[in-house]
């Protein structure tokens, strides 16, 4: 048993060269600890469970879950157990056995081998035929998606509150765990396959990547006007385009108008009295300070040139104000003011 | 359902903070000269133009948006300037081969939409779906804040 068990884990996780060495040694350790185990063991399966979780936990990490779904494991309470104390070794493993995923049938065997041997477990454990597991798949950890996909089929609900209290539960000790060397925060996004839909790890990430496309649309939706009425996803990204390219457009014709209505110099005077004018109508006189920034222009020879210097704050040439000039420039800025409103 | 969301942020400024920054831009194309010399209103139009969608830029987020920051990387190779922006990890063209690759078998409804938006929006072409989705948005809202502005410049300056 124990060279199978060996064997079985070593076939399946020979996709890091690196770590395999290590990885049989561990498991080794864990087989003797694990033999001794069992013969300790009592005929409470539970506790038996219990422990060969301790030992044998994170090793088969998928495995276990499928196991837990059979033999309804007290929820919450092996979350932290069960993941405490297996960091870097554990999330190497786990990222290796994610990954082949087609293997996990192997262990399973292994598992059911180990458990009956244990147990009086007399429902039979077909671990094998119920497709039901919770597969979690790793690749944020790789490819850094940060997505976390659980899928749930249809076929046993047993168990399944408990399942998803120790997924939680097993989550964030694995957050923890992870925020040592990783980002501390990691947002994994749960998605849960409906009835009927595939649950292969492929098909889920792309559940997940248009369910997140699909938000932001609905966001876009909130932003354009008009996308109300169209429905789909094609007509609302064509009324988008469309809107783009209209903003776009205004902004080239908006440009035209300016260059038109104010050829040479005048453009930049009037930028002073445009800002004064912005000022007054948005914001308090906690903007005035700015104006002092403002580029001083040889301002003469213009009538709008008066507002310039009416500006308390703007130390100009010009001269200071006379009453009239004040009269003028609120006229203006009023006038003006008009157009600023939205 | 997707829970544990990050609410999108597309915090837009204020009217008068693209308000500044175009005027600035103005005065900028003033100071240098331009206007004297060259007759052809065109020439003035592209600059103003310009000026706009770099003040908007700026205005916007400066370089903490990748649409900004492609809008003025694409203005300042036009006056041969050289630009430099804080360091970010971006594997672009990995990013683009390995999601293009597959991006065709994905509802090519909203690809093929998507590459229309990827012309069109600034910078589109480096991104994925759905962070172009988040630049589309912010992009918008500047946008239509610009819009404003310089519309109320322009009836402000319209003779009444």
């Amino acid at each position: 048993m124990l060279e199978g068990l060996v064997s079985q884990e070593s076939l399946s996780l020979n996709s890091m060269d690196m770590s395999v060495l290590e990885r049989l040694k561990w498991v080794q350790q864990q087989q003797q600890q694990l033999q001794q185990v069992v013969s300790q063991s009592s005929n409470n399966s539970p506790e038996l469970l219990h422990q060969i979780l301790q030992f044998h936990g994170s090793n088969n990490d998928e495995l276990l879950q499928g196991s837990f779904s059979q033999f309804q494991m007290i929820g919450s309470g092996f979350g932290p157990n069960y993941n405490m104390g297996y960091g870097p070794q554990h999330e190497a493993m786990d990222g290796c056995i994610s990954r082949t995923s087609s293997c996990q049938m192997e262990p399973v065997d292994t598992m059911e081998v180990l458990l009956k041997n244990g147990t009086k477990e007399d429902r039979p454990i077909s671990l094998k035929n119920k497709r039901k597991q919770e597969v979690k798949t790793r690749e944020e950890e790789n490819t850094e998606k940060k997505i976390k996909v659980e899928a749930d089929t249809e076929s046993s609900m047993k168990g399944k509150s408990n399942m998803r209290n120790r997924e939680a539960s097993s989550e964030t000790s694995k957050e923890t765990l992870k925020g040592v060397s990783e980002i501390p925060k990691l947002d994994y996004i749960h998605v849960r396959a409906r009835r009927g839909q595939a649950t292969d790890r492929h098909s889920l990430a792309e559940r997940a990547r248009r369910e997140k496309i699909s938000k932001k649309m609905k966001y876009l939706q909130d932003i354009v006007p008009g996308c109300n009425k169209v429905t789909g996803k094609a007509g609302m990204l064509d009324e988008i385009i469309n809107y783009v390219q209209c903003l776009q457009r205004q902004v080239e014709f908006l440009s035209m108008k300016l260059a038109v209505l104010n050829p040479d110099l005048e453009l930049a005077v009037e930028d002073v009295s445009v800002k004064q004018a912005y000022f007054t109508n948005v914001v308090g006189s906690s903007k005035h300070s700015i104006m002092v920034d403002v580029p001083l222009f040889p301002l003469d020879h213009q009538g709008s040139l008066d507002l310039s210097a009416i500006n308390p704050n703007q130390t100009t040439s010009i001269e200071a104000p006379s009453a009239s000039w004040e009269s003028q420039s609120q006229s203006l800025y009023n006038t003006s003011s008009l157009g600023f409103q939205y | 359902m997707a829970s544990a969301d990050k609410t999108i942020n597309t915090d837009v400024p204020e009217k008068d903070v693209f308000a500044i920054h175009f005027l600035q831009s103005l005065s900028n194309l003033r100071i240098q000269n331009l206007f004297n010399s060259p007759d052809t209103t065109n020439y003035r139009v592209r600059k103003i133009k310009k000026a706009a969608y770099v003040s908007m830029a700026r205005a916007a987020g400066g370089t903490s948006r990748l649409w900004s920051r492609a809008l003025l990387r694409r203005a300042a190779k036009g006056n041969n300037k050289i630009v430099r922006f804080p360091r970010r990890k971006r594997k672009v063209t990995w990013k683009i081969s390995s999601k293009r690759r597959r991006s065709d078998q994905r509802a090519p409804v909203v690809e093929d939409a998507a590459e229309r938006l990827r012309n069109l929006v600034p910078g589109g072409g480096g991104m994925e779906t759905s962070k172009l989705m988040e630049e589309t948005a912010h992009y918008i809202k500047c946008l239509s804040m610009q819009v404003k502005v310089m519309q109320c410049l322009v009836d402000g300056l319209s003779p009444k």
